[in-house]
């Protein structure tokens, strides 16, 4: 396409000036950028406007998307064009005219004079405005974002959940609402699924949902307890157990505010319980300890007599331990007196109290897996093989009187009614019996019965009574032995981890607490009071102490539910 | 200096009310961590998170009142002024809210966007701290319509001028003239890019940054112009083209710095408002599984 573009100006003197080009080309391009074709100036013409073109035989202009002209005097966006027609944009007027010989189109072009300095510019896109960079598109798509990952989502999967339908694993839903990672255990049961816990909206995660799988929790203290006192219902689980916490590992508020809160006030605040108020771990905030101690009371029983135990709260210093066994732990620790059987070293701790796997008690002490290994149950030097059964009075009585009998009536013994008596001072004195072999057996079993129940055997270690029966089998009874279990049952002690104590160890840290090299009698409770656990500890932090919290030595879930005897009984 | 008085207006009163709050929020966390660890859950955690709230909304409102001419509460500038400190002030409470716990979550994606949007608005101040004095110095008093002005009517006597040269030297101004770029598109804006070609002989288009190309290619014919009148045309063409050429660099660079003064809006305003609609959720997720 050939075309001619005659641009008239006025002249200075008033007089039309005009300028001609030619032009060739598919089409003709209409814009403020200086590389359109025909270029005009003004802020509503944009850098790339229109364009003419040829179309069949008639000539045709457009404009780009968005924008328009007026094609004699109405306002287009595109429009076929005839001679004579007058394009106006921005004050500037394209006539179309008569194409002169080798010409197809013939444009006149009568610009806008009036076009101010400040219009130059838009031939340009010289703001982040005319670029694609927008603030409100933006807006809208980044809301949009949001609330598609932070509503759409998550409700689409709650609602699938609802359905009880799984929710694909790569869809993000509602555990985009989780403000922090559960406890691992916590994780492994509830998955992705929220409504695990999380029942109802807006409500808080109640007790029962925890109950569901925590089937055998007990509480500190009984519902028909807690009703006698002015502290209302219990408090939620959530107040002491925070989930969705970091690090992970943290589920449990320990801190001391959760117990003391309640316990300080105990006096005013506990009605008829009489528990003695707690507000902290120092002497003047804590009750001295009190051991739980077994008490027997004898009942007359058959000929003889039972033992009643009955549990005892006692304070430390005027407690005494009734077992009822004779032991010295100052004797046994003493080298000059106790050395080992197997190695003749003095005897540890250890040797007898060993730690259970909880770190906290340690297994009972029997004869048999205890003592037995040293004091053996002999009454013959002449059978230091023959040993008597412990334990069993009765049984006692009949190996005696057995063994006496065999030996009597024993045809191939030398001296076949020769008794060896066993007197102070006389001890290879041996003594003849002249009578029928079985009454002699009897007699000697007879002495020998007084002499375990009475002056050694049993008696070394056993409260014996001598009934006066006639009867060897009732005669003696010995009290039978038990020891407490825990002296304090509503705290908790770690053992192991006191073992090493600044700088003692082994022995020396059990008897740092435990004054066994004191003590002479079984009586001696050697527990040491709160000052001994102060001397290390304290309850809120501080040089060289250690800090202890409630739950250190205490614990608000026991073991076994609370059965408080009933108040006043 | 107008935007000086900015930080030190009434003697930097918002930097005392922030430095104030500030002091309140640091106790206040630094009083958790004996319970559990430090996080939105506490009390503390709901103080410092109602906190940071109240001001999100409150910096949001400086858009309103920067529209509203007629009021009379407190002038833009002290708005401005509180609105920075204040701004400033709530990315440390908000973190402190947070407990410096992050996951992939709603809450942290709260989180992120609020220090997207203070973040932006730390280049903001930047910006309006420091380029208003570059853009002026760079105008040298005039305004960016008289830069245009004088490219045209350079454009304008360089393509008469070059209409009176040999053909090559007309076709290669004139086209250097029509492919002159300035400004374009956001990069181009932000880094002065240059797309200018120019024709060069019958050959295709060839780069002609920065004008220095198509003014090596008319210099180059001065020393072999033949008549008197052909090189002073030559002369007074790499004359104009010269100061074409400064000209194109001082609207380039006032492009440039406009476009910075500016860029950092594009994701402040609309941030600001994902960080809106963030919020409220983050509050009532918060609640809808308590």
């Amino acid at each position: 396409m050939e075309a001619l573009l005659r641009e008239l100006h006025e002249g200075p003197d008033g007089i039309a000036e005009y300028r001609d080009t030619e032009l060739s080309g598919a089409e003709l391009t209409i814009g403020s950028a200086a590389d359109q074709r025909i270029q005009l100036l003004g802020r509503a013409v944009a850098p790339e406007h229109a364009v003419i073109r040829k179309s069949g035989a008639k000539l045709e202009v457009s404009c780009r998307s968005g924008r328009r002209i007026r094609v004699n005097d109405e306002e287009r966006s595109s429009a076929k064009l005839e001679i004579g027609d007058v394009i106006e944009l921005a004050g500037h007027r394209l006539t179309i005219a008569e194409p002169p010989g080798g010409f197809d189109v013939a444009i006149e072009l009568r610009p806008n004079e009036s076009i101010d300095a400040s219009e130059f510019e838009s031939a340009f896109r010289t703001d982040l405005n005319q670029t694609w960079l927008s603030k409100r598109p933006a807006a809208w798509l980044l809301i949009s974002i949001v609330l598609l990952v932070g509503v759409v989502l998550p409700a689409i999967v709650i609602v699938m959940h609802r359905a009880e339908r799984d929710a694909p694993a790569w869809l993000m839903g509602d555990e985009f609402w989780n403000s922090g990672p559960l406890s691992p255990a916590h994780q492994q049961a509830a998955g992705a699924r929220c409504d695990t816990c999380h029942k109802e909206p807006f409500v808080r995660v109640q007790d029962e949902t925890c109950l569901s799988c925590h089937k055998t929790i007990h509480d500190h203290v009984s519902p028909e307890h807690l009703a006698l006192t002015q502290l209302g219902a219990t408090q939620r689980c959530a107040t002491c157990h925070r989930e969705h916490n970091e690090p992970a590992s943290f589920l449990v508020n320990s801190s001391d505010s959760m117990c003391v809160d309640c316990h300080a006030g105990s006096q005013q605040k506990f009605a008829q319980l009489h528990v003695e108020p707690v507000s902290g771990f120092s002497k003047q905030h804590h009750p001295e300890f009190k051991a739980q101690l077994l008490k027997p009371t004898a009942i007359a029983a058959g000929s003889g007599f039972e033992l009643e135990w009955k549990t005892e709260i006692a304070a430390l210093d005027q407690a005494v331990e009734e077992t009822n066994v004779k032991f010295s732990h100052s004797q046994h620790l003493d080298p000059d007196r106790v050395l080992r059987r197997s190695d003749s070293q003095p005897l540890n701790c250890a040797d007898c109290h060993r730690l259970e796997p909880d770190g906290e008690h340690f297994a009972p002490i029997t004869m048999e897996n205890r003592c037995a290994a040293c004091h053996e149950l002999t009454f013959d030097p002449g059978a230091p093989d023959r040993q008597l059964p412990h334990g069993k009075p009765r049984e006692v009585v009949l190996t005696l009187q057995d063994y006496f009998t065999r030996k009597f009536s024993d045809p191939n013994a030398g001296k076949s009614t020769r008794e060896r008596r066993r007197l102070p001072g006389h001890e290879q004195e041996e003594q003849t019996c002249n009578g029928a072999p079985f009454d002699c057996a009897m007699r000697s079993a007879h002495a020998e019965i007084e002499t375990q129940f009475t002056r050694r055997g049993c008696v070394g270690c056993h409260v014996v009574v001598d009934t006066k029966s006639e009867s060897d089998f009732d005669r003696f009874q010995v009290y039978p032995i038990r020891f407490a279990r825990d002296y304090f049952p509503a705290g908790r002690f770690d053992h192991r981890s006191h073992q090493i104590q600044g700088k003692l160890t082994g022995d020396a840290a059990c008897l740092s607490c435990h004054k066994a090299k004191d003590s002479q009698d079984s009586k001696d409770l050697m527990l040491p009071a709160m000052a001994k656990c102060e001397e290390c500890h304290g309850d809120r932090p501080a040089v060289e102490r250690v800090t202890v919290q409630c739950v250190s030595c205490h614990s608000y879930h026991p073991q076994a539910a609370v059965t408080v005897e009933a108040p006043g009984s | 200096m107008i935007h000086r008085n900015l930080l030190l207006f009434r003697g930097a009163r918002y930097l005392w009310w922030s430095l104030v709050l500030l002091l309140i929020s640091g106790v206040l966390y630094a009083t958790q961590g004996n319970v559990q660890p430090p996080n939105g859950g506490t009390w503390q955690g709901y103080v410092l998170g109602t906190l940071g709230a109240l001001l999100i909304l409150w910096l949001t409102f400086l858009g309103v009142r920067k529209r509203s001419y007629a009021s009379t509460l407190g002038t833009v500038q002290g708005w401005t002024s509180a609105h920075v400190y204040l701004g400033t002030a709530l990315l440390i409470i908000a973190t402190l809210h947070t407990g410096f716990q992050v996951g992939w979550n709603l809450h942290t994606l709260a989180y992120v966007l609020m220090c997207v949007v203070i973040a932006s608005g730390f280049f903001g101040l930047f910006s309006y701290l420091n380029h208003p004095a570059l853009i002026s110095k760079n105008r040298e008093g005039g305004g960016r319509a008289e830069l245009f002005a004088e490219l045209f009517e350079l454009d304008k006597q360089a393509r008469s001028l070059s209409q009176r040269c040999a053909p090559e030297v007309g076709i290669a101004v004139a086209s250097s003239i029509e492919r002159t770029t300035l400004g374009g598109g956001v990069y181009a804006q932000l880094f002065s890019g240059d797309e200018s070609f120019f024709v060069r002989g019958a050959g295709s288009p060839v780069r002609n940054a920065d004008q220095q190309a198509v003014i090596d290619f008319v210099a180059e014919r001065l020393p072999r112009a033949q008549k008197g009148v052909e090189a002073a045309n030559l002369q007074q063409l790499v004359v104009l083209l010269c100061r074409r050429q400064a000209v194109l660099r001082r609207i380039r660079r006032d492009i440039r710095l406009r476009g910075w003064l500016k860029i950092w809006l594009y994701f402040h305003l609309p941030v600001t408002f994902a960080l809106l609609i963030a919020l409220v959720l983050h509050i009532v997720a918060t609640f809808v599984y308590w």
